[in-house]
């Protein structure tokens, strides 16, 4: 397998890749960038990963698009090339007559909810297992398995917990409490916020202890000398530290909320109840239930230019190379 | 800072000389609150943990009427699962296409990620952003034109795609290949430029490097992008409740098909389902642990789910 994908590309080009660059041994320009080599650049090695991905993703995408503009339903699924091009009708039916507006704003509020309440909780766990201790290994593997876990394992455990007469109501009902109907009606929502964050805290934890290990043991020192109080030292400190890592952390959570499918899927089924009606679940049922698949691409769009204000955001500060300035 | 990936190089931290006293000046918050918060954090994994696995020792019975503690402990669940939804099928399927998946975008992934790493070219920036956000794309505004591309053809070119293994894999590397380059951008990045200087001194072809220096050395990052992969396939819920048919179903999709026995109004089966999540779940702990310390820092890279 290995070699029968590899193999072919030495063969019929590197003598093309290596004279190119022969001569051309001159100094390039001043500002090329260290590391970075201008000169004899075999690239035709981007050509097989290059062509699989317009293959399996450009072209989809570009006819994602291209489905939103159409009247594509069961019918016409088949002979999609001669379906009938109708413009913005689609977008127009969504915003008008469809549950996109109110899954929008589920899918936000859900979304912001969840990663409002894990950041914190993230931090904390990652401020917690900060100082070595017998156990503490166990300790960051434990906070490890809701986010090893597969989603739809996760999914398919709470659902059962929080059945009728699962063990949630029970439990509820032994302390007093009373139950509830948590897989339907106005709770369901609440319940995909509780699941999600359960799922998705140990996602900012793991960033936060990166940025907590990137804190020089003299900081600690000398804070130490200075006598800080532990919350001083905490907020004035270490938060600094952990600025950049949770704020890219809470733009992909939230990214990652929106896009959940999974989790809503397995906890209610699809058609969710309406309260749980989230974005990817819109989408779901409207193409493979109504099967207006002209439609629901319309309202995938819209669900991309949704998240393409975050994605900008987070495109913008990543660090792409490293040469490009940023910080370890 | 995120986006280092696996680096084994980068955890080895400096130890301080005298433990005691280090730990005292690096602790970050009272001791009492330390525990109170690591205790309240362990609970809140555990309880349901626990509860997995004593419902599916439990039986369907008693896991529908609520009990914690089973009445009853029996190992029944576990050989029932594989009768009621061809589970075992199920897992070869996934193992099957979750691990092409991964052997495939891993080794597309090297290539791609060695170019745009060590060379410039018009469009490199471009190509780093388009691969990290594709993971942030909306999965079901991929499956949507996929469908329709598979479904016809059948109409155009006689060929059926849907309900077979190929077209999960084909839809899976839609999310697998970018994932898996940018984590080989990431870990390729971490590698020392100087053997290569060495090796070019020396007379070696970019070929030739890649394949005697390059390789070598980042075989950690491969078997990181790989199991990303396999993850991802393993994972999905979307693409495999779409494109499978019975004989083709996944573990995702088997698991499911617990979930609605019950609502069938048949006797609920939730102590199978619990079992069945737990063989689901099994291989992705233990690739987990088994290649922690890789992954720990792979999982920062990107955004993973």
């Amino acid at each position: 397998m290995a070699s029968s994908v590899t193999e072919p590309r030495p063969a019929d080009s590197s003598p093309a890749a290596g004279t190119a660059g022969g001569p051309g041994e001159t100094t390039p320009s001043g500002k090329r960038r260290k590391g970075i080599s201008e000169k004899n650049r075999p690239l035709w090695l981007l050509i097989p990963g290059g062509l699989l991905m317009t293959i399996v993703i450009l072209v989809p995408l570009a006819m994602g698009i291209w489905m939103s503009l159409i009247d594509l339903d069961q019918y016409t699924l088949r002979q999609w090339v001669s379906s009938e091009f109708i413009g913005i009708k689609n977008y127009i039916e969504a915003a008008v007559s469809s549950d996109l507006l109110r899954s929008i704003w589920l899918s936000v509020s859900f979304a912001v909810i969840s990663t409002v309440v894990t950041v914190p909780l993230g931090v904390a766990a990652a401020v917690v297992t900060q100082n070595a201790y017998r156990g503490r290994a166990v300790v960051r593997s434990i906070f490890l398995i809701p986010y090893v876990l597969p989603s739809f394992v996760v999914a398919s455990v709470w659902r059962t917990m929080l059945q009728p007469d699962g063990i949630v109501n029970v439990t509820l009902t032994n302390l007093g409490m009373g139950g509830g109907l948590w897989l339907n009606g106005p709770n369901s929502y609440w319940t995909l916020v509780w699941v999600e964050i359960w799922a998705a805290w140990p996602f900012i934890y793991l960033l936060a202890l990166s940025g907590l290990q990137a804190v020089d043991h003299e900081v600690h020192e000398a804070s130490a000398l200075d006598g800080a109080l532990w919350w001083n030292k905490l907020r004035y400190v270490i938060f600094p530290y952990l600025k950049g890592p949770v704020s890219l952390a809470f733009l992909l959570a939230t990214l990652n909320h929106i896009n959940n499918f999974t989790l809503p899927y397995v906890l209610f089924g699809a058609p969710a109840p309406a309260d749980v009606n989230v974005l990817p679940i819109l989408v779901y049922v409207t193409s493979f239930q109504s099967f207006r698949f002209g439609l629901s691409a319309a309202m995938a769009v819209v669900s991309l230019i949704l998240i393409a204000i975050p994605l900008f955001i987070y495109l913008r500060a990543v660090k792409l190379d490293v040469h490009d300035g940023g910080t370890k | 800072m995120t986006i280092d990936a696996a680096n084994p190089i980068e955890r080895q931290k400096k130890q301080p000389i005298r433990r005691d006293a280090a730990l005292e000046v690096t602790r970050l918050m009272p001791r009492p609150l330390l525990t109170i918060l690591t205790v309240l954090l362990c609970a809140v994994v555990l309880v349901p943990i626990a509860y997995i696995f004593l419902a599916s020792l439990n039986s369907d019975i008693g896991v529908a009427s609520g009990e914690f503690w089973p009445s009853s402990f029996s190992l029944e669940s576990y050989s029932k699962i594989w009768d009621s939804v061809g589970l075992a099928k199920a897992i070869g399927n996934s193992l099957i296409v979750a691990g092409a998946t991964a052997v495939v975008s891993a080794l597309m992934a090297i290539g791609t990620a060695y170019v745009l790493v060590r060379f410039s070219f018009w469009g490199r920036l471009t190509v780093l952003r388009g691969l990290l956000g594709l993971q942030s794309i909306p999965g079901t505004l991929m499956l949507l034109p996929v469908f329709v591309l598979f479904s016809s053809a059948g109409t155009y070119l006689g060929v059926t795609v849907i309900g077979t293994l190929w077209g999960l894999f084909i839809a899976y590397l839609t999310f697998a290949l970018p994932f898996s380059t940018w984590v080989m951008v990431t870990y390729l990045r971490g590698l020392p430029r100087e053997l290569e200087e060495a090796a070019r001194i020396d007379g070696a072809s970019n070929v030739g490097i890649l394949f005697r220096i390059i390789i070598p050395l980042s075989w950690p990052g491969i078997i990181v992008s790989g199991i990303f992969a396999f993850l991802l396939g393993w994972n999905d819920v979307l693409f495999a409740s779409v494109f499978t048919r019975p004989d083709t179903h996944t573990a995702a999709v088997a698991l499911q098909v617990f979930a609605s026995a019950a609502e069938g109004g048949a006797v609920p089966v939730y102590s199978q389902m619990m079992a069945a999540s737990l063989v689901c779940a099994a291989p992705v702990v233990v690739l987990y642990f088994m290649f922690q310390k890789y992954l720990v820092g792979g999982l920062t890279a990107g955004s993973v789910k």
